[in-house]
């Protein structure tokens, strides 16, 4: 072979390899796949020009306009608590405390990223709509079919993500939650 | 005969490394454009299109907030500076932030920090000036998206928010 030829299989490849490889790192990443806390992941750089290629990449993927740390602090979770991945057919206890924000919601996601078909139309449990007496325990039930207390439909059998909001930290977004403050994923009986 | 595919071998690594960071590079800049097109596509660019609360039919972002009522205004600075007269809405949380054609964000002001006033940004490209009482944003580019985030606490009192977020307005200077 010419030697012009191995050049152009070789470049060839790598640029696929390369340009692929990004591809695929980016559509496999989770959200703020910076920081992991528990089942969470979390980054402290979303919005912001300090953000590396791949978070940038990632964010405008997962979650674009996302705000930044001093606004808004995003933690995801694809996995519970054994780090199983979160299946729409299984039933999860999420257990949290008040969190150290002015507001903060859970909201369920299918893997590309939107809000999951279901028939109330429920999407998400936040502090806002919670009693006061609630304010400092809660628990929300994520299952297929309706459950007593608050109930955060899944909607189908597909994989999902759970994605916690916690508006204008105490902190100014400084640091991360503890794997204390942020809620528990118990998983329970599976369909 | 190995000796031959030292130097294209090395090459090609090469290629692959300047690929990855290309392809990372160009994401954020790609996603957002295509976002810019669907946002736009709805109520066209250099104003706020108001958009009712999410559902598992929203498409336009990706993992929308259904707790947020979103307004936002795609911009094109090629005719002038996006000028934005902001009104927030007394909720819980009101915010307007703008998102550069790299999605960094270049300013968040919510409604504490502006005291629930109304407040005037000129947003602006490279050698744009900021029109008098308005303060000047300058962004890297042309494009990008102003959007403001309005917490519904009740989804009853949305009705209301609807009406008095349209007080916001975004335009092109002149």
């Amino acid at each position: 072979m010419r030697s012009w030829g191995r050049y152009l299989i070789c470049g060839v490849a790598g640029l696929l390899i390369g340009g692929g490889g990004a591809v695929w790192s980016v559509r496999a990443g989770a959200l703020g796949s910076s920081d992991r806390i528990g089942p969470w992941t979390t980054g402290r750089d979303f919005g912001t020009a300090q953000a590396s290629p791949y978070t940038r990449a990632v964010v405008a993927l997962r979650g674009l306009l996302a705000l930044p740390a001093t606004e808004a602090r995003y933690y995801n979770a694809a996995v519970d608590d054994a780090g199983r991945p979160l299946e729409g057919r299984c039933t999860y206890m999420i257990d949290g405390g008040g969190l150290p924000a002015r507001w903060w919601s859970l909201t369920l996601y299918d893997p590309a990223g939107y809000l999951v078909a279901n028939k109330p139309g429920i999407y998400s449990v936040g502090s806002a709509g919670l009693p006061s007496s609630e304010q400092a325990h809660w628990s929300v039930v994520v299952a297929p079919e309706p459950q007593p207390g608050h109930w955060l439909p899944t909607g189908k059998s597909g994989r999902f993500e759970l994605t916690l909001r916690s508006y204008l930290p105490d902190d100014g977004g400084k640091g991360n939650f503890t794997v204390h403050q942020l809620p528990s994923i118990t998983r329970g009986a599976c369909a | 005969m190995i000796r031959r595919w030292i130097g294209p071998l090395i090459a090609g690594a090469v290629l692959g490394v300047v690929a990855w960071q290309g392809t990372l590079t160009m994401a954020p800049d790609a996603l957002m454009h295509l976002a810019l097109k669907r946002v736009s596509a709805v109520g066209g660019p250099n104003h706020f299109t108001h958009a009712p609360l999410a559902t598992a039919a929203s498409r336009a972002i990706v993992r929308p907030s259904p707790d947020l009522a979103y307004s936002s205004c795609p911009f094109d600075l090629g005719k002038g500076p996006l000028l934005i007269d902001a009104v927030p809405v007394l909720a819980p949380y009101w915010s307007l932030s703008i998102f550069d054609k790299h999605t960094n964000a270049v300013l968040v002001r919510n409604g504490m920090k502006a005291a629930y006033k109304p407040f005037r940004i000129a947003v602006l490209a490279a050698g744009q000036v900021a029109p008098a009482g308005y303060e000047a944003v300058p962004v890297d580019g042309r494009s990008g998206i102003a959007l403001v985030r309005i917490l519904i606490d009740d989804r009853a009192r949305f009705p209301v928010i609807d009406r008095e977020r349209r007080a916001t307005t975004c335009r092109v200077a002149g």
